[in-house]
């Protein structure tokens, strides 16, 4: 079952990985980590700002004018995205039985999906002919998800390196948090 | 003279040995997680409003921008502090490598910059032709800098030769 296919996928991945060869010269990780904490700004600094403005900071800005900012957030997690993906397939048994790298990748699908709450469910009041400066209420929900998500997508992702998973001993839980031998 | 007693006694002192000791997940696992809460806050905002500077989202206008500014001094405060507590965990390990003087070297231009921005802002003729040509001139090099700043705090973690005293 579910051990069963991340097994499967750790394998998969590290048979046949092309981008490991690369990942492990000598300066591509500490670049692709960098690359990664920039992309984490970004986010940060676009979208972290976009949901403080739904929540009623800077009022007097117009809420369609802010999310201009927003491509430049996703250009970040697309930065990240794909550094992330470098990772993965290089060192795949170093997330897939992490659960740290679990609650990250939990976090990061609750964010996406409140994401597209926000545009099917406010796009109209918050973009449309007469917009009112205060953000609907359920975008302020919204907003606060996200801001909360992403925070814990730091956090996990931060204390990735504490949770590094050991050969399997004992307790399993639901996932495979330990290399099986 | 070699601080090496200095380094020594700051590493037997109980904040070190907790900082870089302590089982709990609040003591360095926290503090790390804090910084890079702290980092995308201060130099993530930084950039936005770099960006804006530069010419993206021209319908927010750089006055009311100022507004998040407390969140943007925020992260920066936030990370004197965890920053401070990861040095007096390590401060062999940071204060031997150059790169960790490079690092704080860029930070402080950065918020030099900032204060610079933000002074020009405020002053309300950011709009007259001079003016939003030193702008962009700074944004650009904080754009920079911020960079700089965080390659060089991620490149701490291969680049030291020391780890204690």
């Amino acid at each position: 079952m579910l051990y069963a296919a991340q097994i499967w996928l750790v394998h998969a991945i590290e048979q046949h990985s092309p981008v490991a060869t690369l990942m492990r010269t000598h300066w591509a990780w500490p670049i692709a980590e960098s690359l990664h904490f920039i992309g984490l700004s970004l986010l940060v600094g676009a979208i972290g700002s976009f949901d403080l403005r739904l929540l009623g900071v800077a009022r007097r800005v117009p809420i369609a004018a802010m999310h201009r900012l927003v491509p430049w957030g996703i250009l970040g997690f697309a930065i990240n995205a794909s550094t992330g993906l470098l990772f993965l397939l290089t060192e795949p048994d170093q997330y897939l039985y992490n659960p740290s790298f679990h609650f990250k990748v939990l976090a990061l699908g609750i964010a996406g999906v409140n994401a597209g709450l926000f545009y099917a469910t406010s796009y109209r009041q918050v973009f449309g002919a007469s917009p009112s400066l205060d953000a609907p209420r359920r975008a302020k929900v919204i907003a606060l998800v996200s801001l909360t998500a992403w925070i814990t997508v730091i956090v996990c992702g931060r204390m990735l390196t504490f949770y590094r998973p050991g050969d399997c001993v004992g307790e399993l839980g639901l996932l495979l948090t330990c290399t099986p031998r | 003279m070699s601080i090496d007693p200095f380094l020594v006694w700051l590493e037997s002192t109980p904040l070190s040995e907790w900082v870089v000791g302590s089982p709990s997940l609040l003591a360095f696992p926290g503090i790390l997680a804090l910084h890079a809460i702290g980092m995308g806050l201060a130099a993530g905002l930084a950039a936005v409003l770099d960006l804006r500077i530069l010419g993206v989202a021209r319908g927010v206008p750089l006055i009311e921008f100022r507004r998040f500014r407390p969140v943007l001094l925020g992260g920066f405060w936030l990370n004197a502090v965890s920053g401070v507590l990861l040095l007096i965990g390590y401060p062999t390990k940071a204060l031997t490598n150059p790169v960790f003087y490079l690092k704080l070297l860029l930070i402080a231009v950065a918020m030099g910059l900032f204060v610079r921005i933000d002074r020009l802002i405020r002053s309300g003729d950011a709009a007259a032709p001079a003016t939003a040509r030193s702008l962009r001139r700074l944004a650009v090099t904080s754009l920079v800098c911020w960079g700089g700043a965080i390659t060089a705090g991620r490149l701490l973690a291969y680049t030291y030769h020391r780890l204690r005293a």
